[in-house]
C-alpha cells in the first residue's frame, strides 16, 4: 500500500508541480475584467518610450550577461529599441520595414520578405504593448499578487516550442503597464527585461523609427 | 579557347587561396617545445564578446561567451543580441558536444566550420602536443607549428610583447584561415578577426568583458 501511494504520488507531482501558480503568485480572480483594462489601456496608448535593463541567464555562466538600452514605440506599429551598453545595436521598425543598426552599419529588410523578422516585430510590438493575450500562437493562463497581474504565455506551434518555453508578463496593478518580461528557453534559460522610467502618450517624431 | 578557360580556372582557384611564407621560417634550435598556452587561459574564467559574422554577404551578429568548465572542458555560447540562443557547443578534450542549435543556424557545413574555428582559437586540443619551433625571416616572431590532421596551424608570437599576434591554419603551403589577435589589454586581445580564405566567411569578435 506504501509502494502504491509512492508510486502515485511520483507520478502525480509533475502534475502538481506544473498546476502550481508561480511562487507569491495566485490564480487571478476576475480575468475579463482584467482584459478590458489592458485592452482600455492599449486602445489609448498613442507613444510610449523607456529605458530598459535586459539580463541574459545562462545556467553554466556564474554571471548574467547584461545589457541596457531605450526604447520608443509609436503607433501604429512603429518602434526603436536601442541597446547602448555594453555594446550598440540598434532596431527600428517602421511599418513593414526593419532597420538594424550595427558596427556602424545600417541594414534595411522588408519585414514581409522574412517570416523570421515578421515574428519579430510582432513579438516586440505586442510586448511593449501588452496585447500577446489575444495570439492565436500562445496559450495563457492568468495569475496575481499584491504588486503585479502575472501573464504566462506558452508557444502552441512546435516551430516556436523548439526554442521558447514561455513568456511570461508582469504586469503593474496600479496602470496596467509591462514592467518585466522573462522569455524563459526549453533549458529553462532566460531572457528578462525591466523596464524603467516609462513616459507614455508624449511626442515622438517619425524619424526616430527610421535609420541612416 | 580551351587553355583560356583552363587558365582562368586556375586563376580564380589561385585567388580564391593565399600563399604562407612559411618557406622563409627558419627552424629554431630548440625543435621540439610545448605549444604556446591559450589566450583564455586556465582561471576558469568566462568572456564576453560583441560578435559579427558575415558568410557570403549575409551578416548575423550576438554575444559569444566562453567559460572554461573544467581544464579540459570548455563552454561557446552564441546568442542574439535580444536574448535568443543560437547555439550552444562544449568543447572537451578533444570530443565535440552540441548542446543546442536553432533550427535556423542548424546548417551542418556553416556550424562544422565555426566549430573549427573557436576550437583553433581555445587552443584546448593542442595542450597535449607537442609545436615544432621556426623564426621567422625578419626575426620579429616565434612561430609554433602544431599537426592539426591534414592541416598544420602556425602560431606567431610577437618576440617584442610575448604577445600571441596570428594563428594561420594551413594546408602545406596555403593559408586557409588566418586569426588576428589585436589590442591586447591585461593579457588579453581585445579584437579577433577570423578570415577565411577558402570560403567568403570572416567572424569579428570585439571583448565587451572578461
Amino acid at each position: 500500500m506504501k509502494n502504491i501511494t509512492l508510486l502515485f504520488f511520483l507520478f502525480f507531482l509533475p502534475i502538481l508541480l506544473i498546476a502550481q501558480p508561480p511562487k507569491g503568485f495566485s490564480a487571478m480572480k476576475d480575468t475579463t475584467a482584467f482584459k478590458q483594462k489592458m485592452e482600455a489601456q492599449s486602445k489609448t496608448t498613442n507613444t510610449m518610450e523607456s529605458d530598459f535593463t535586459q539580463e541574459k541567464y545562462l545556467s553554466v555562466m556564474s554571471e548574467n550577461i547584461i545589457s541596457k538600452g531605450h526604447f520608443c514605440f509609436k503607433k501604429t506599429n512603429m518602434l526603436r529599441w536601442e541597446y547602448t551598453t555594453p555594446y550598440t545595436y540598434l532596431i527600428a521598425i517602421n511599418k513593414d520595414k526593419m532597420f538594424i543598426k550595427d558596427n556602424g552599419k545600417v541594414n534595411k529588410y522588408d519585414i514581409n520578405s522574412n517570416k523570421m523578422f515578421k515574428s519579430i516585430n510582432e513579438m516586440m510590438v505586442a510586448t511593449v504593448q501588452g496585447n500577446l493575450l489575444n495570439n492565436k500562437d500562445y496559450r495563457a493562463k492568468y495569475y496575481e499578487s499584491d504588486k503585479y497581474y502575472l501573464i504566462e504565455l506558452t508557444p502552441v506551434q512546435k516551430a516556436a516550442k523548439d526554442f521558447l518555453k514561455n513568456i511570461l508578463l508582469f504586469i503593474s496593478k496600479t496602470d496596467y503597464s509591462v514592467e518585466k518580461v522573462k522569455m524563459v528557453e526549453p533549458s529553462d534559460d532566460y531572457t528578462s527585461i525591466d523596464f524603467t522610467n516609462r513616459k507614455t502618450n508624449q511626442p515622438i517624431a517619425d524619424e526616430k523609427f527610421t535609420v541612416k | 579557347m580551351r587553355n583560356l578557360l583552363l587558365s582562368s580556372i586556375l586563376a580564380l582557384t589561385l585567388c580564391a587561396c593565399t600563399f604562407g611564407h612559411y618557406g622563409r621560417l627558419k627552424p629554431d634550435a630548440k625543435s621540439w617545445v610545448k605549444p604556446p598556452a591559450s589566450i583564455f587561459g586556465d582561471n576558469f574564467n568566462s568572456f564576453l564578446f560583441k560578435t559579427n559574422i558575415r558568410v557570403y554577404g549575409k551578416d548575423f551578429s550576438g554575444l559569444l561567451v566562453t567559460k572554461q568548465m573544467a581544464p579540459q572542458d570548455y563552454r561557446v555560447i552564441f546568442t542574439t543580441e535580444l536574448g535568443m540562443k543560437l547555439f550552444d557547443f562544449e568543447f572537451k578534450d578533444t570530443s565535440f558536444t552540441l548542446h543546442y542549435c536553432v533550427p535556423q543556424f542548424n546548417r551542418p557545413k556553416l556550424l562544422n566550420t565555426i566549430r573549427e574555428d573557436i576550437q583553433i582559437l581555445l587552443m584546448n586540443d593542442i595542450k597535449k602536443k607537442q609545436a615544432e619551433q621556426f623564426a621567422d625571416a625578419k626575426g620579429q616572431y616565434d612561430v609554433f607549428r602544431v599537426n592539426d590532421g591534414k592541416m598544420f596551424n602556425y602560431y606567431f608570437k610577437e618576440k617584442s610583447t610575448d604577445q600571441l599576434v596570428k594563428i594561420e591554419h594551413s594546408k602545406k603551403h596555403v593559408k586557409k584561415i588566418i586569426f588576428t589577435l589585436s589590442n591586447y589589454e591585461n593579457g588579453f586581445p581585445t579584437n579577433i578577426l577570423i578570415k577565411h580564405y577558402n570560403i567568403k566567411l570572416k567572424i569579428e569578435l570585439n571583448l565587451l568583458k572578461k
